[in-house]
């Protein structure tokens, strides 16, 4: 059903109206089809003010005026992307960390602290260099998850219950809530911390004239973090981890994930059980000191502040920090893909289903935009291919790669068809990959490509309605590309034809850069 | 050489003091006061000769707008079982009066609107959001659907055949990931909660065979009335043209008052008990509580602050600590205060853990339960939630045009008036440690816990 298809439904229907308000509505919607096609020269532009200190910390603010609240949302271009194997999730850790105070927020006798847990450290140093000893006595070493060698050694366990009893000292003289309690107690809401591949960020919203309570806790935070904790706190990953696993299709997804990437840490999930044991304060602390600096580090405010007034309160707690050495940055680069690949997943708590991800590029690259576009008119258009042929099957197509659906680096474009059973799963597969040939050659309907790109606008202005996730956007856009490339993102899908969709489809959706999952109930023959 | 080090020395020491960090402690920054008070509702509010309320709010931060009904009646309301349950299927799925669904559904798919209808026991939201560009098409679709939704056969065998989905999947429970665990857990404390009471009423199949479109019909054409409902409209609208369509299009209903409510019965555990439902999975989920009895003015604001310094959900609070923070059992462990409308609400905690640690995790939940009702709260914990409740979670119900429509909208359905939400921070305020002791030994009734526990088996009671 087109435009004209809504004007016939308005007056058959009549709704009731009065006559004087139909007429007004047909005109409007008269207007309305034309305006369609106008509204694709909207503009995206944000008003957006900036400014970066001489520490190289940058600030960006969106003003507005009268209202009584902040949104306040502080990014470090740092993830778990910047990690080393062993010590997978080891990011989303240290975010856990920083929770548990400073000096100054959560002790109730710091110098007495201080001690204990310079003698933590000691112990934990001397701890893995005994566990070194007695794993590199081994010719073996670990070589499979389920097998562990006899790394313990009297003085490991020693170490152990040393360690356990110094925390238990530092217990004794900390103050809980270090931080959060007083974001609460001075009406803040909204607060939370996330770690993605690529970034670290920690959010809040509170009342506008207490902005100030942010950055005296958030510059706290990003130099003075002292780890307490730190043993418990391992527990709480075991049990985020232990909930991903509860999902009947996680297994499988991070299966595909590993599937695609051959390089990229972007496909790895955030840490495995075999990896939690293995974080160590030493090792935590070089991630901290390493990418928590000023020139690392932007702060974001949306609301009732300005960006004079914010430039001086920044300047306040943030600018005794030194510019530091720039910290080095994932590039990402895959090896040109020379194969198509193949998963086979039996499984009879998943749908029978065929999945099909392709490597695409990341945000920076002129191509990314048009991925978005080509999700919207090809999800509905691939429903109706397979709904006609008559295969009973939802097509849910995304970009998502573990939590996260954008990136800087390369990931993929996933099109998931779920469907009734293992015979169609072939069935489904054959007609998607005929269909996406076809597609390398004939254009999408551009009436389809229309409603994608209104799709795609509405479900941005929704995003901007909210000044948290429009903070979120324009965060993540730094630590991907720049913050200066969102608008024109934007745009880029805006303007995006049915002839650029026919050119990604070709250039991207070929063999050798296809891998295919197939879920089967156990026992079926495939 | 001397000379010159004295005339370093003391820029040196300027310098070091102009860039040390302030680490002033958050309690001695002299933070200000903050500068919220609560919109004034005739700012917002147009009432219709007929008995309708709406509330309209201009916000153009974006090209969309919200249309938004909210009607006093819901799956509990209706006398006939299931009349509800068809009634929310034919507005989901059916549109207008009329006109086909399918042709529905385009029209929501070329408006690239955002649909919904919730309904709740006692009470139902249907909301609309668009792209202003279609508001002239969106506000008479909405209104006709409010109005004559396209109640029929169809609907009726939708309604009834999701019932016997849903029987099958309680049944067998979900538990596709540890979010959906916890809901299906919580879906398994109210059953236990409701189990002989009007809320817990769900219709059968049987249900729907002797149920008829009239039927549905008559509940729509009873409840879905002008004293009945209330409106919010909020975006990058002309006020004054969003008024005059509401007059236009709602103005001709036929005038009625609200209402009055189902009288429900009140539930009252004797004792406590466990009610174990085991799944095989890596974690086990925890809900812990009893009934709410319908809560006076006098206890809200006090209660509201027991709750915070108990289990704040997943912020600082004694449970969180208990659990979390000190031992590691848990991700989560906060408390729910759900009241409802005009019966038994109920007051839960909440949490989940892997299976060998659920016993040490339920006595750390029942320890901070406890220390409510024995220790008097510091002065520390009560100005944290004071301070939380009135600066913070209450300001932000009135965050933007539409969520402060939509508060409005809601309380003028519930209670007629908005004297409530006019005193809520005074009547923070005003709350002592003691009242939030009184509120403990009232609300929470350690002796009669029910304990719905999802996952492995185990005894928690012994």
């Amino acid at each position: 059903m087109k435009w004209n298809a809504i004007i016939n439904f308005l007056i058959k229907s009549h709704l009731g109206l009065p006559l004087r308000l139909l007429k007004t509505i047909l005109c409007g919607t008269l207007v309305l089809s034309a305006t369609a096609a106008l509204a694709q020269g909207r503009s995206f532009e944000l008003p957006i003010r900036a400014h970066v200190f001489e520490n190289g910390l940058r600030l960006l603010v969106i003003e507005r005026p009268g209202e009584t609240r902040v949104v306040a949302k502080i990014f470090t271009d740092m993830g778990a992307l910047n990690e080393t194997p062993g010590q997978y999730g080891s990011a989303h850790f240290l975010e856990h960390l920083m929770f548990k105070g400073t000096p100054t927020l959560g002790s109730r006798d710091w110098p007495r602290e201080k001690e204990i847990h310079e003698r933590i450290q000691r112990a934990e140093d001397a701890l893995e260099e005994e566990l070194n000893r007695a794993r590199n006595a081994l010719r073996e070493r670990g070589v499979f998850h389920d097998y562990q060698h006899q790394e313990t050694t009297p003085k490991v366990g020693e170490l152990r219950a040393l360690i356990e009893s110094l925390n238990q000292q530092v217990l004794e003289l900390n103050d809980e809530g270090p931080m959060e309690k007083w974001y609460q107690a001075y009406g803040g809401t909204g607060l939370t911390a996330t770690t993605e591949q690529e970034y670290m960020k920690f959010d809040l919203d509170l009342p506008a004239e207490r902005v100030e309570l942010f950055l005296r806790v958030e510059a706290d935070r990003m130099q003075n973090t002292v780890f307490r904790n730190f043993d418990a706190e391992r527990m709480i990953l075991v049990e985020q981890r232990l909930g991903d696993l509860n999902g009947n299709a996680t297994a499988y997804h991070e299966a595909m994930n590993a599937l695609v990437g051959r390089s990229s840490m972007v496909y790895v999930p955030e840490g495995y059980m075999n990896d939690f044991g293995e974080y160590t304060r030493r090792y935590e602390q070089g991630l901290y000191e390493r990418y928590f600096i000023a020139n690392n580090t932007t702060l974001i405010f949306i609301g009732g502040v300005t960006l004079e007034d914010m430039k001086a309160k920044v300047e306040k707690y943030f600018g005794h920090m030194q510019r530091r050495p720039e910290p080095p940055r994932y590039q990402g680069k895959e090896p040109l893909p020379t194969a198509e690949k193949r998963l086979t997943w039996r499984s009879d708590s998943l749908s029978p289903r065929v999945e099909f991800r392709y490597q695409i590029p990341g945000v920076g690259h002129p191509d990314r935009p048009q991925f978005d576009v080509l999700k919207k008119a090809l999800e509905p258009h691939l429903q109706s291919v397979l709904s006609s042929a008559g295969v009973a099957a939802s097509v849910d197509i995304n970009t998502l790669v573990v939590h996260t659906t954008r990136f800087g680096v390369p990931a993929s474009f996933n099109i998931e068809v779920t469907v009734e059973n293992a015979v169609q799963t072939a069935t489904a597969e054959s007609l998607i990959l005929d269909e996406i040939r076809e597609l390398s050659e004939e254009p999408i309907p551009e009436d389809d490509v229309a409603l994608a790109r209104k799709i795609l606008r509405t479900e941005w202005y929704r995003t901007a309605a909210d000044p948290s996730a429009l903070a979120f956007e324009i965060g993540h856009f730094e630590v991907m590309d720049s913050w200066k490339t969102l608008a024109p993102y934007l745009e880029a899908r805006d303007q995006t034809e049915a002839s650029d969709l026919t050119r990604l489809i070709h250039r991207y959706f070929v063999a050798k850069n296809r891998s295919v999952g197939v879920v089967v109930p156990e026992g079926a023959v495939q | 050489m001397i000379v010159k080090y004295l005339l370093v020395l003391p820029a040196l020491m300027f310098s070091s003091l102009a860039i040390a960090q302030d680490l002033t402690h958050p309690t001695k920054m002299d933070l200000p006061e903050s500068g919220f008070s609560r919109p004034d509702p005739s700012d917002y509010q147009i009432s219709l000769d007929n008995g309708l309320t709406a509330y309209i709010a201009r916000a153009d931060q974006v090209p969309l707008v919200t249309l938004s009904a909210f009607i006093r009646a819901g799956k509990v309301s209706d006398e006939k079982e299931g009349s509800a349950e068809v009634l929310l299927d034919a507005l989901l799925y059916g549109g207008p009066e009329g006109q086909s669904p399918e042709g529905f559904k385009d029209v929501i798919r070329l408006m690239a609107a955002d649909f919904s209808v919730e309904m709740h026991d006692e009470w139902t939201e249907i909301s609309l959001n668009i792209p202003k560009e279609d508001l002239d098409i969106a506000l008479p679709i909405f209104s006709a659907l409010i109005r004559s939704p396209a109640v029929t056969d169809a609907a009726l065998a939708n309604a009834s055949g999701k019932t016997e989905a849903e029987i099958g999947a309680v049944e067998a429970l979900s538990l596709s990931s540890a979010t959906f665990a916890l809901a299906d857990a919580v879906e398994r404390f109210y059953e236990v909660l409701y189990a002989d009471h009007p809320y817990g009423r769900r219709p059968t199949v049987e249900d729907f065979s002797n149920l008829t479109v009239d039927d549905v019909k008559d509940f729509h054409e009873k409840f879905f009335v002008p004293g009945n409902m209330t409106l919010a409209i909020a975006g990058d609208i002309n006020e004054a043209e969003v008024r005059a369509n509401v007059r236009d299009l709602f103005g001709d209903m036929r005038a009625t008052r609200a209402l009055p409510p189902r009288q429900m019965p009140t539930i009252e555990f004797e004792k406590a008990a466990q009610h174990t439902f085991p799944v095989k999975k890596l974690q086990s989920w925890l809900v812990i509580g009893h009934e709410l009895p319908v809560v006076p003015l006098e206890d809200q604001a006090a209660l509201d602050v027991m709750n915070y310094i108990l289990a704040a959900e997943h912020l600082h609070a004694r449970m969180l600590t208990n659990t979390r923070v000190l031992y590691g059992y848990t991700n989560d462990a906060s408390g729910f205060l759900e009241d409802r409308w005009f019966g038994p609400g109920s007051y839960t905690f909440r949490s989940y853990s892997r299976p060998e640690v659920i016993r040490p995790l339920y006595e750390e939940m029942m320890s901070a339960i406890g220390s409510m009702q024995t220790e008097e709260v510091t002065a520390e914990e009560l100005f944290i939630a004071k301070g939380a409740l009135r600066d913070g979670t209450f300001p932000i119900r009135y965050l933007d045009g539409y969520s402060t429509a939509r508060d409005f909208a809601i309380e003028w359905l519930r209670y007629g008036n908005h004297s409530r939400s006019a005193s809520y921070t005074h009547r923070v305020g005003a709350v002592t440690a003691k009242d939030v002791s009184d509120m403990a030994n009232k609300y929470m009734r350690t002796r009669s816990m029910q304990i719905v526990l999802v996952g492995e088996p185990a005894n928690l009671l012994e």
